[in-house]
């Protein structure tokens, strides 16, 4: 109860954090709702995965993931700096159509089949964005810390993470425009700036956590 | 139909020059009671936010300005405190100030302000006092900003 | 002249003395500005300077009015007010604060100019927290731009004219018409650019209006504003505010000189400016537009060839209206030869009564043209009189 009554008080900041990465994105995959609602998950679901590593982080240092200042600027520069190139890949990349001929559709391995996966790029988002050190996620990594168990510790953040993502429904709405064509390169514009600003975050925190 | 709309259009027109006539003429009058019904304020980001505490040293005071850690949503992690002295011909070579920001009687920094040269030498006592942001000559009043650990989140 | 031939001809003139006719309310309610100057005492310099754009101003308005061409007189205006306005700011600025770069002092003390470009950034905070997230007046007073002046100045332009803002009332647009004016070639050498980067402003105004509630800043004008360069910008007292500067600096030369030149387009206006997008998106409820009559356009493509900020395409002329982002500028409408194209007020029958439309349109226009944009000037014209007379501009 604690976990989802402290993921209802904070989502607001969760999604004042997610949505310049999760906004662009599904303006420029330009889907409707329900398509919309399942990259929603997908990316709810990386989260969930981002969240899940934490807990397992905070039962297994404890609070020593917040007392080495330096190392977590320098880790959470390096999230930013991946969250920038997932953005900027996002944005650049062409619809190009599907051909026989093309690398990615031969070869049969797990790693040719998860790169075919069209939701590699939403989980991947959802898990950066979900190993973002936002301020809610700190309040829950304390919660978490203090807990003797691992089952507590992952319980604590399972509930955080449904208390915030319920702000995040309203967002799949966005699937409502999909027929606007427009809103397709703007999603990719806006995602390749918003990436910019990610990147510049991560130099900067990077920078600072080595000097 | 098309008659009634063409009749709001052409009236609506006419309204243009009007509205951009009222705009400009109207600015005096307008103004302050506009910004009086919003009750908008610059952010305390740059403001410093307001005055909490005065401590007066005689020929000058010290105002002490609430810790701001503003975000659109919550707070930020880290933001500062911002400490004026006026007036500024009236100020010493070197001003001392201990201050209590959280206002439990104990000091949670020191700082020592060197006038003429606008530089800060921070001693931090609370472990949520980070680093001197700036030290800044205002119009009428020498301000110091220093960077501040939320020690809510 | 022969109904074949005024059908070529572009827009009707209305000749001198109907259009000084028209003319005359504009010249007296722009003569509110000069008559203020000179109640107030100002006989000196300043008032030589208002006579003199109001003098300016008018006659360029008496032409759009008689010749019944307008884009190319409101061109040499909107290029006049972009010009003056660092020459009427800058040494504002010194005056002031010693210098054109504000100190982080000068903004803690609120001292930065509010410009309408702000507009975008400051709406989400302002709703939700009641806050400014830029360090300017609010109030209006000595200062330059108050937050209140320019918020009800842009609502009342943005009903009255919408994106004809663009082109009737921003005073750095100005730059980027002149350049795309200046033929360094017969032909363009950049005639054609995907289609797509029409909708980069939109993404710009996505981008700042997110990051500017993320961070709680003026993220545009911290960044990406290429016309810091002839107003005010942060001093280079860090690596940060270095790079910054060299930012807007590589923007202005790229989208507001270089890419004008190279394409004779309006770049910055038409494929960057995040305000020209909400403008844009303001056009909705404007009841101004421009509309091509279908049934006289011969498909000859010259509209779409001479219009400056890419809202015309083919698919215009098929529907009968330019796109979205449409500054009513009137290029469009001088370049027609079959006269197709013209001002409409939204609800009325297209190609009825163009003229009634022209005028109401012109209005509203002039009137904003001449208190922002000969205010200016008139400021502008001071200093340049000033410098002449005395030596100095400050």
């Amino acid at each position: 109860m604690q976990g989802f009554l402290l993921g209802l008080a904070n989502g607001t900041t969760c999604l004042t954090f997610c949505a310049p990465v999760l906004v662009p994105y599904l303006l420029g995959e330009g889907k409707g709702v329900r398509k919309n609602l399942l990259t929603l998950l997908l990316f709810l679901i990386g989260r969930l995965g981002g969240y899940m590593l934490f807990g397992l982080a905070a039962w297994a240092t404890g609070s020593l993931l917040l007392g080495a200042t330096a190392g977590q600027g320098v880790l959470l520069g390096l999230v930013y700096v991946g969250l920038a190139a997932l953005l900027l890949v996002t944005a650049l990349r062409r619809r190009a159509p599907v051909t026989g001929a093309c690398a990615l559709q031969t070869g049969t391995g797990a790693l040719q089949r998860a790169r075919r996966w069209p939701g590699a790029v939403p989980v991947g988002m959802g898990l950066l964005a979900g190993l973002k050190v936002c301020p809610p996620l700190l309040l829950a990594f304390a919660g978490a810390a203090s807990s003797n168990s691992l089952w507590g510790s992952l319980t604590l953040f399972l509930t955080f993470f449904l208390g915030t993502s319920i702000y995040f429904l309203p967002i799949s709405f966005l699937g409502a425009f999909r027929r606007v064509a427009p809103l397709r390169t703007i999603g990719q514009f806006s995602a390749a700036i918003v990436a910019l600003y990610y990147l510049y975050a991560g130099v900067l925190l990077v920078v600072g956590g080595l000097q | 139909m098309n008659k009634l709309k063409s009749f709001l259009g052409y009236a609506a027109a006419i309204l243009s020059p009007l509205i951009v006539l009222v705009s400009f003429m109207g600015l005096d009058y307008l103004a302050e009671p506009f910004m009086t019904a919003t009750g908008l304020e610059v952010s305390a980001n740059f403001t410093g936010g307001e005055v909490v505490q005065t401590v007066d040293h005689g020929t000058y005071q010290a105002a002490i300005h609430r810790p701001v850690f503003d975000a659109l949503i919550g707070e930020r992690k880290t933001g500062f405190v911002q400490i004026d002295w006026a007036p500024l011909d009236a100020l010493p070579a070197l001003v001392e100030e201990e201050v209590d920001i959280d206002g439990d009687g104990q000091a949670d920094m020191g700082l020592q302000v060197d006038v003429a040269g606008e530089e800060t030498a921070l001693t931090a006592y609370a472990p949520w006092v980070l680093e001197m942001e700036g030290t800044y000559r205002l119009p009428e009043s020498l301000a110091v900003r220093v960077t501040l650990r939320n020690p809510n989140r | 002249m022969t109904t074949s031939a005024r059908a070529l001809s572009g827009p009707p003139r209305l000749g001198v003395w109907k259009g000084l006719l028209l003319w005359l309310p504009i010249a007296l309610i722009s003569a509110l500005t000069p008559l203020q100057v000179l109640q107030s005492g100002e006989v000196g310099l300043f008032g030589l300077a208002a006579l003199i754009a109001w003098a300016v101003f008018n006659t360029f308005f008496a032409l759009i009015f008689i010749t019944g061409k307008t884009h190319r007189f409101r061109a040499v205006l909107f290029i006049l007010v972009a010009v003056a306005l660092p020459l009427e700011f800058v040494p504002y600025m010194i005056e002031t604060y010693g210098s054109m770069m504000l100190t982080e002092a000068t903004m803690l003390s609120s001292g930065a100019s509010f410009c309408p470009l702000t507009m975008p950034m400051i709406l989400i905070p302002a709703l939700f927290k009641r806050v400014v997230i830029f360090p300017g007046e609010l109030l209006p007073s000595a200062a330059h731009g108050a937050f209140s002046v320019m918020f009800i100045v842009w609502v009342g332009s943005s009903l009255a004219l919408g994106r004809g803002w663009c082109s009737w009332g921003c005073f750095y647009g100005g730059w980027d018409e002149l350049f795309s004016r200046i033929r360094v070639r017969k032909r363009p050498l950049l005639r054609r650019i995907d289609r797509r980067w029409i909708y980069l402003p939109f993404a710009v105004l996505l981008a700042i209006v997110l990051l500017s509630a993320l961070t709680y800043g003026p993220v545009y004008c911290e960044w990406l504003c290429p016309f810091k360069i002839v107003t005010e910008f942060q001093a280079p007292s860090s690596a940060l505010a270095i790079f910054q500067i060299a930012t807007f600096v590589s923007l202005f030369i790229g989208l507001v000189v270089v890419l004008p030149l190279l394409s004779r387009r309006r770049v910055q206006c038409g494929l960057f400016c995040p305000f020209g997008a909400m403008q844009s998106l303001l056009n909705k409820i404007n009841i101004f537009e421009v509309r091509i009559d279908t049934e006289k356009c011969s498909k000859c493509q010259r509209c779409l060839r001479s219009c400056p900020t890419f809202s015309l395409d083919e698919s215009s002329l098929e529907s009968g209206k330019p796109l979205l982002t449409c500054t009513k500028c009137a290029a469009c409408i001088d370049a027609c030869p079959q006269g197709a194209i013209a001002y409409h007020i939204k609800g009325t029958r297209i190609g009825v009564r163009p003229n009634v439309a022209r005028g109401l349109y012109l209005y509203p226009a002039m009137i904003l043209m001449s208190f922002i944009g000969a205010g200016i000037f008139t400021s502008g014209l001071y200093r340049v009189l000033k410098l002449v007379a005395t030596g100095s501009m400050i």
